[in-house]
């Protein structure tokens, strides 16, 4: 049974629907990423599972409770949930010690095991030598961990994360990506994390749901959004992708699609409609100085436009006969002047034909 | 299935919305309605076509009109230069001179009126006594005339140029200096930097500076009714004011309080737009550490200017209250024996008035600043928090006040609680209603910056956590926000005991207050108990002031009319 189960949820701010009939289910224990560009509604979704929001239409049931519904929604304190902030939200006037205990305090256990219990949660979260120091007197990274550890110490059945990690620098992002799965793993509590990076919601999502302008894309593992998005937002939004379009061609077997220059058969997908948007990632276009052998199916001529040198890689601009640009990312020894006609292959098995 | 418990807070807000629209509009809507009700009781334009023909009424708007447009132009000229000299040169003294500065922006203005009279009224002026004094002249030489239009623009000048002063040097502090180093990088001069890129950036807060000083100089009360009536010329506030004296005009009262409130309105508009529309001057916030610019031995020249302005705001007249609070007759004689205490005493022991004037000021001060602090934190809560629909009307409702001049609110109350159903004349209470409605602007902006200091996702971490509204309004709104509640109820104070305006046209024989003794006094011409009553107010504004900054948290000076 789904733990976290969202049914035509819908949130409008005025005539704008922010949040568009969204369906969703989550299972006990699993981490969903909300991903999405800024405004695509997955911080709106998150704030109505916690309770900050009244959806104007559909339901949110947790464990089979029901908690929001028009009209009718628990209040946050009441839903067993824990939070993550963009900000943090450390309480500025409590230690980081008091800040951890005060969920603890609020659920009236004991002094003695809410001292075992924020004792053990610092450990975890290698925070214990800095317990009777201020917020302010915290690194992001560490207000970061604070804020982890003041979430988890409560054993909640759900765990809502809002962009935690986005304020902070590169490499530290990289680390708590990691750091967020090991504690995922190791407490296993049903979790929904809001993102718009897509590289965090690989990293640390089993389940990846892509949301544009409040309606769910696609729903689908990281390997699914990745190999097989089923519309043009998804392959644009996650990696790198080249979007060619042209007319469906019909006919049984794999789809083909005529683009002018290049009619490409599309061994994966299917389109919808007159026209269908073919994406192939950049670096599955193969480059060659001369004509390949083969079939000829997918081969085109092209001459390079530019080119980077980028240490493990080369970045590539081709352009087709009639001017279309494609962007292609090849081992770095392949190195071809720009100016210089050559033939491009984009080949069958990795031609993806999309909804229109 | 999760029922939502009955949530009182939408009716008592309206409730609440419902009350302050009576408050402010209902005193506004009976001077509309007096402004154009002749004797018989039938709708009429005589008053307002009296305005504008009548010399006895356009002789005071002329009057206001060049005594305001001379305060705002000299008020900008001396307190922009200096604004700039404190916060980007290296001037010695620039933390005094700021102190100093602020010193007069906390002096009620007619108490500094009163100050330069004793300064420079033409007989016994100590500026003319001095001067009679060292060129051996006779009686009739004078050297300065208090009583004049000039007298009145110097002494209102003198407490309103920390208007300009302040936005401007705020203004000054929040331009990162890299916007000024990426000009010189770019090969501009230390003075071509200063006038293509900090003037501009700068130049909202100065127009904003001008507009408020204008308003200030425009509404102000107390100056012109020291100086302006013994001088024998008006001014449209005191001309207002002598309309409730024998024989009363209300309608032509309210016909001309009408322009102050209209021109109040625009320029308000006008200066939130000067410092709204170029907003990107001020943000940015605290960047580099701002570069301070040598001066060299103009220094002391910059430093001998700025002094020259405190002492005439602050230094002079102070020590001449300090010399008649202590003098025994009204000339000086500077010898030892011509000083003591007897002021003292008459003040504390023999006039009557002084007792229950300080105890009626202290009541309304302490009264007006707990409700007004009450109402604005709930009030800035809720805007800040979007907590209740219809919160932006609250919002409005708190704000409107500041664009309606003391001595305006004062006839509209006036007309508003003299007849049934509510009879307020005479009572303290429409003295309260009057400090608390004019005072609300001031407490609802201090909050406003508060809570926009207080990111709404704390309070929403501890509702997660399993706190309940209230208990996270406890555990972490409270605490946070003590600073501001404790600051705002002081500005509130201060504003509310030196208030004269409004409690001029109000008040009666047992509601007197301080401010309203002191002018009382000053028509008798008892300087001396006048010097003791204001250095107690002073004392006791002093006090709270430093209360207020003595808290962990800087706050920011209000900045309104």
């Amino acid at each position: 049974m789904a733990d976290v189960e969202l049914s035509g949820l819908t949130k409008r701010f005025g005539a704008l629907a922010v949040v568009d009939r969204v369906e969703l289910k989550v299972a006990h224990g699993q981490l969903v990423c909300l991903l999405g560009p800024s405004g695509c509604g997955k911080t709106t979704t998150l704030r109505l599972i916690a309770g900050f929001l009244e959806p104007d239409e559909g339901t949110i049931v947790v464990g089979g409770r029901k908690l929001s519904g028009p009209g009718s929604a628990l209040p946050p304190e009441r839903r067993n949930m824990s939070m993550i902030f963009q900000s943090y939200a450390l309480w500025p006037h409590m230690t980081i010690r008091e800040n951890v205990a005060y969920g603890l305090t609020l659920r009236r256990l004991p002094a003695d095991e809410i001292q075992r219990r924020v004792a053990a949660i610092l450990d975890v979260t290698h925070m214990s030598q800095f317990a009777d120091r201020y917020p302010g007197e915290l690194s992001g990274g560490q207000q970061q961990r604070v804020a982890l550890a003041r979430a988890l110490v409560v054993q909640p059945e759900t765990l809502l994360l809002d962009e935690p990690i986005s304020n902070l620098d590169a490499n530290l992002r990289e680390e708590m990506r990691f750091e967020v799965r090991r504690l995922h793993d190791e407490y296993k509590y049903t979790t929904v994390y809001v993102t718009h990076d897509q590289a965090e919601a690989m990293t640390t999502a089993d389940l990846i749901v892509v949301m544009n302008r409040g309606r769910i894309e696609q729903t689908g593992t990281p390997r699914q959004i990745f190999e097989e998005p089923n519309t043009e937002f998804v392959a644009r939004f996650l990696g790198g992708t080249n979007i060619l379009r042209g007319r469906r061609l019909g006919g049984s077997g794999p789809e083909i699609v005529d683009c002018g220059a290049i009619k490409l058969v599309c061994e994966r997908g299917r389109g919808t409609g007159e026209t269908a948007p073919v994406s192939i990632r950049l670096h599955q276009i193969e480059l060659h100085r001369s004509q390949p052998p083969g079939d000829g199916r997918n081969v085109a001529p092209a001459e390079v436009r530019r080119q980077v040198y980028l240490g493990a890689t080369r970045d590539y601009l081709v352009a087709l006969a009639d001017g279309t640009e494609l962007r292609a990312v090849t081992p770095s020894d392949l190195d071809i002047a720009a100016g210089t006609p050559i033939w491009i292959r984009l080949p069958p098995e990795r031609c993806r034909a999309l909804a229109s | 299935m999760a029922r939502r418990r009955f949530d009182p807070s939408a009716p008592i807000f309206a409730l609440f919305a419902l009350l302050l629209a009576i408050l402010v509009f209902l005193p506004m809507g009976w001077l509309a309605v007096f402004s154009v009700r002749g004797p018989d009781g039938a709708a009429t334009l005589t008053y307002f076509a009296q305005l504008v023909t009548d010399d006895e009424m356009v002789r005071p708007l002329i009057v206001t009109l060049i005594v305001a447009t001379s305060v705002s132009t000299l008020c900008t000229l001396v307190a922009t230069p200096m604004a700039w000299l404190i916060a980007r040169t290296d001037m010695p003294f620039a933390r005094p001179i700021r102190l100093l500065v602020m010193a007069s922006f906390v002096t009620p203005p007619f108490l500094g009126a009163v100050a330069w009279e004793i300064l420079a009224a033409p007989n016994s002026g100590l500026i003319n006594q001095v001067y009679r004094l060292a060129f051996g002249l006779g009686r009739s030489d004078r050297l300065i005339d208090i009583y004049t239009v000039y007298g009145l623009i110097l002494a209102i000048a003198n407490y309103t140029f920390p208007y300009v002063f302040i936005l401007v040097a705020n203004g000054l502090d929040r331009i990162p200096s890299d916007l000024e180093d990426a000009s010189s990088i770019l090969g501009a001069s230390r003075w071509r930097t200063a006038a293509r890129i900090t003037v501009p950036l700068v130049l909202p807060a100065i127009v904003a500076g001008t507009l408020i000083a204008f308003l200030q100089a425009m509404n102000n009360f107390g100056s012109p009714a020291i100086i302006a009536l013994p001088a024998g010329f008006h001014t449209m506030t005191t001309k207002i004011w002598s309309m409730f004296q024998y024989p009363p005009q209300p309608g032509m009262a309210a016909a001309a309080a009408v322009p102050l409130l209209a021109v109040t309105i625009m320029l308000l508009h006008l200066q939130r737009a000067a410092l709204g529309r170029r907003s990107y001057a001020v943000v940015g916030g605290k960047g580099a550490q701002a570069r301070i610019i040598r001066l060299g031995w103009l220094r002391w020249a910059a430093l001998a200017y700025c002094g020259a302005v405190v002492s005439a705001a602050v230094i002079f007249p102070y020590i001449a209250l300090i010399l008649t609070a202590f003098a025994k007759t009204l000339t000086i004689t500077w010898a030892p024996e011509g000083f003591g205490l007897g002021n003292f005493e008459f003040v504390f022991f023999e006039f009557s008035s002084t007792k229950p004037a300080l105890w009626n000021t202290m009541l309304l001060g302490v009264m007006a600043a707990t409700a007004g602090t009450a109402v604005t934190l709930i009030i800035a809560y809720v805007t800040s928090r979007q907590a209740v629909p219809g919160h932006r009307v609250l919002g409005f409702l708190a704000t409107a006040p500041i664009a309606i001049p003391g001595i305006v609110f004062g006839v509209g109350l006036f007309f508003a609680y003299t007849h049934p159903p509510l009879v307020l004349y005479g009572t303290l209470t429409i003295m309260f209603i009057a400090f608390l409605t004019t005072e609300l602007p001031i407490g609802y902006q201090q909050f406003q910056a508060a809570f926009r200091g207080i990111h709404i996702e704390l309070e929403e971490a501890s509702r997660i956590l399993g706190a309940t509204r209230l208990r996270s309004l406890r555990d972490i709104v409270a605490p946070l926000i003590t600073t501001a509640v404790v600051s705002t109820w002081c500005f509130i104070f201060i504003a509310a005991i030196r208030e004269l305006s409004a409690a001029v046209l109000l008040y009666t024989a047992n509601t007197k207050v301080l401010s309203v003794v002191i002018y009382d006094l000053n028509e008798n011409g008892e300087l001396g108990a006048i010097a003791v009553l204001g250095l107690l107010m002073l004392a006791v504004t002093f006090a709270v002031v430093a209360v207020a900054y003595r808290l962990p948290r800087a706050t920011s000076i209000p900045t309104s009319a």
